[in-house]
């Protein structure tokens, strides 16, 4: 890349942001996962029957109007008659009940499980039919943009997807960029900008980029956060995207998963073992290092901006208190070698993480080195997921988490669902959790909070995780660019900054 | 004779070639040894101390440290025993896998046939390729690493002694025992192997360069090891995210040792070579 900056119009954006900084497998469709990511964001190019807003309170996109049955069973939506696909045709309740539908059957995306299916009454009416109570359900209608029914294509739509959202798709150059244009028909609020350039980039490159002046707006590792660079600013925004290590709540009596993986650790299946690292482990130093800094300390899993958040009933960095816990529980070093016995079992397990998420080397290597304190060995392990899968629920495992939909808490703890793909990877297996979540669904979803609030309390009481907190996303931004910050959406696990790109705007347009 | 190298002036200047040679063999050897044992000792896993992190060279730190606040030169040298083992490991490994070959070949005209057309085969895939490919083959790790560069660099050395084998074969001491009634075993044993052994030796030793730079290689693509734990590749490759960053030790140092020990072993072999080969000693 050469010196000094590209020139562009200031009514085009250059940027280098993308969800997870990686380029979207199958192009830009949303039957294979585009716009979605633990849970919806801006898919840009498609609309999406709901939204979320800058409070996480939803508001309309396609919908007009919403109607939910009183045993949470049936979803009535109305929807707008007047949004055109960007081919001229008419965006009708039909091409939204086959979304739903073809996303549900793909699988890839949402996880539309407690759907049926979706049916279209008449041109503007779409019923989600259910097949069991779930008020979480109104969550997912933020979740699929739509695509029309008439010449989907699953193998080629990705390539040249047809929506009706604020942006068209003009160019996509596998590996290196897409572009975007503004779509002359979009029904809603017209954003400022009327080209969209985004680049891939490696993290080294993208803060090349960004020193090159050749872009706006750059998503930056949290290593390159302390840096300055003149003529950009930093911004970096609190997410509900949160690490923890998973610790296998089972003893190890060789049970196998339905896959055919080992369940349980005669280690972490020691409650002591759970609660002692949990309030043993001082997270606001391993913050300052795995984040730089940037991040929120989380002791529950569950990130502050949501409204299930609750306080922590412990606190951490209690070695002292650790060690008493572990004592108490027959843990003692017999040995010598600083590493806790009982019944001739050794206090040691392994912690994968995926070698390329650096964050997650650092919590790992970072919690490894704090548990020898408290006498616990953890081997920190890096590979790829086909490298983690084989020991996700028999060893610890630092997972990334974070959804505004409070479904998740279903996903993380439910017994029912324990060690099936991601889910209960710990094999928590808590009644009470269980009967709670239960009754969440069957609550008013604003009414539900509390409940699911009370499920994750009773969850963290077993230990079944060592969160550690959530991370910051960081963004190197044109001292000529207004990403108006007041208005950001929520940041979900793999969330993007595209959210609230209607508010952009280039406030000073000589300066580039 | 004023021209006299360096090497031939002052404190061993009394020595004779022999001695001298024997000397840089020794002490290249000895510098080894030490990055070796020194990097065994050393505990497994590296402190972090992110109090520390990402500061340049000092007196403290005479490599400087890295994002988790861990000393570069505890951990450079750490990356290198681990090549130096892995370097070791697979070029004994692939030397012996030469020496096999290179009898089998010897036997009749189709195994020799056989062998040859082994090493073509094998000497025309490139050994990055066939190194990321059987590393993966035996389940990655420092074990994959090992085999997968054994496995990829007896080419050289069995073609050489093939060639070898081939030779003596034809002298007149082997037909003499072979009308004696020796088995092929026998001569094998006792003539073809103690003529071959100086080969083998050097031969061993001149893989290990490309094993260790093999070895770093893959380490930087990533197959192998986790990116936690201290292979010279693992660190190259982790320093180009801090280059941007101005931070050039993280690169720099890891890079120049790897390069001189690489340089040390290609001393020892040459210096082997020209013992063990007296018609070379004068080249």
């Amino acid at each position: 890349m050469g010196g000094g900056s590209t020139e562009h119009a200031p009514n085009e954006l250059v940027a280098c942001v993308a969800a997870h900084g990686e380029e979207p497998e199958y192009g830009f469709d949303p039957m294979h996962g585009w716009g979605y990511h633990d849970s919806g964001t801006e898919p840009l190019i498609q609309s999406t029957i709901l939204k979320r807003d800058a409070n996480n309170t939803f508001v309309n996109d396609l919908a007009t109007n919403y109607t939910i049955s009183d045993d949470y069973k049936t979803y009535t939506v109305e929807i707008r008659d007047d949004v055109k696909f960007s081919d001229g045709s008419q965006l009708t309740a039909g091409d939204v009940a086959f979304s739903y539908n073809t996303a549900k059957e793909f699988g890839e995306g949402a996880d539309l499980s407690s759907m049926n299916n979706a049916t279209a009454e008449g041109d503007t009416t779409v019923v989600f039919h259910l097949n069991k109570s779930d008020s979480t359900f109104i969550n997912k209608l933020t979740d699929v943009g739509i695509v029309p029914e008439a010449n989907y294509n699953n193998e080629t739509y990705g390539q040249n997807p047809i929506g009706s959202g604020p942006y068209k798709l003009a160019q996509w150059d596998k590996g290196q960029q897409f572009i975007l244009e503004k779509n002359p028909d979009y029904y809603g609020q017209e954003p400022y900008f009327d080209k969209i350039t985004n680049l891939f980039l490696d993290p080294d490159a993208a803060f090349a980029a960004v020193k090159n002046g050749d872009v706006d707006i750059a998503e930056v590792q949290l290593a390159y956060a302390n840096e300055t660079v003149p003529g950009y600013h930093l911004e970096y925004f609190d997410s509900i995207d949160v690490r923890g290590i998973s610790l296998p709540t089972q003893m190890n009596t060789g049970k196998v998963s339905e896959d055919n993986i080992t369940i349980g650790n005669d280690v972490t299946g020691d409650p002591a073992i759970r609660e002692a690292l949990n309030i043993g482990i001082n997270r606001e130093e391993l913050l300052e290092g795995a984040f730089n800094g940037f991040g929120n300390v989380s002791y529950n899993g569950v990130a502050s901006q949501l409204p299930w958040a609750f306080d922590s009933t412990f606190e951490d960095g209690k070695v002292d208190e650790a060690k008493a816990i572990l004592a108490e529980a027959g843990w003692n070093d017999t040995d010598g070698d600083g590493i806790l016995e009982k019944n001739g079992t050794k206090a040691s397990f392994s912690v994968y993480y995926n070698s390329k998420a650096t964050e997650r080397q650092a919590i790992a290597v970072a919690v490894s080195e704090q548990a020898k304190e408290l006498g616990i060995e953890i081997t920190p392990v890096g590979g790829s997921w086909d490298d983690i899968d084989p020991n996700k629920y028999s060893q610890g495992v630092v997972w990334g988490f974070g959804s505004a939909d409070p479904y998740e808490i279903e996903h993380q703890y439910d017994s029912r669902v324990a060690c099936v793909g991601y889910d209960n990877p710990e094999a928590l297996n808590d009644s009470s959790v269980d009967s709670l979540i239960d009754s969440a669904m069957v609550q008013d979803v604003n009414g539900s909070y509390s409940t699911w609030s009370q499920a994750a309390q009773q969850a963290t009481s077993n230990y079944p995780f060592l969160w550690v907190g959530t991370v910051d996303y960081a963004y190197f931004v044109s001292d000529s660019l207004d990403i108006s910050n007041s208005t950001h959406l929520i940041y979900p696990h793999g969330g993007d900054i595209w959210g609230n790109i209607y508010d952009w705007a280039r406030i000073n347009a000589t300066a580039k | 004779m004023s021209e006299l190298p360096w090497y031939n002036r002052g404190l061993f200047s009394n020595l004779n070639l022999r001695q001298k040679t024997i000397l840089t063999i020794a002490l290249t050897g000895l510098i080894l040894l030490i990055i070796f044992i020194s990097g065994l000792l050393t505990n497994a896993n590296l402190p972090t101390d992110f109090s520390i992190k990402m500061q340049p060279p000092s007196f403290q730190h005479l490599f400087g440290t890295d994002w988790m606040g861990r000393d570069m030169f505890t951990r450079t040298i750490k990356g290198l025993s681990l090549s130096i083992m892995i370097g070791l490991v697979s070029s004994i490994l692939s030397s012996i896998i030469a020496t096999i070959l290179a009898f089998i070949a010897s036997t009749n005209k189709f195994c020799d046939e056989f062998v040859s057309w082994l090493i073509d085969l094998f000497a025309s895939i490139p050994h990055i390729l066939l190194i990321m490919m059987i590393s993966i083959g035996f389940g990655k790790g420092a074990f994959g690493v090992m085999m997968a560069v054994a496995f990829s660099h007896w080419v050289n050395l069995t073609r050489v002694l093939r060639a070898e084998v081939l030779q003596i074969n034809t002298s007149e001491y082997v037909a003499l025992s072979k009308r004696f009634g020796k088995s092929k075993l026998w001569i094998a044993k006792e003539h073809i192997l103690p003529l071959v052994l100086s080969q083998i030796f050097v031969g061993t030793l001149l893989v290990f360069p490309h094993a260790i730079m093999h070895e770093s290689s893959v380490t930087f693509l990533g197959f192998g090891l986790s990116p936690h734990e201290p292979a010279i590749g693992i660190i190259l490759s982790e320093s180009m995210t801090y280059l941007a960053m101005g931070a050039w030790w993280l690169a720099f140092f890891p890079g120049l040792a790897l390069l001189i020990v690489v340089l040390l072993f290609d001393i020892i072999g040459d210096n082997l070579k020209r013992l063990f080969d007296p018609s070379e000693a004068n080249n």
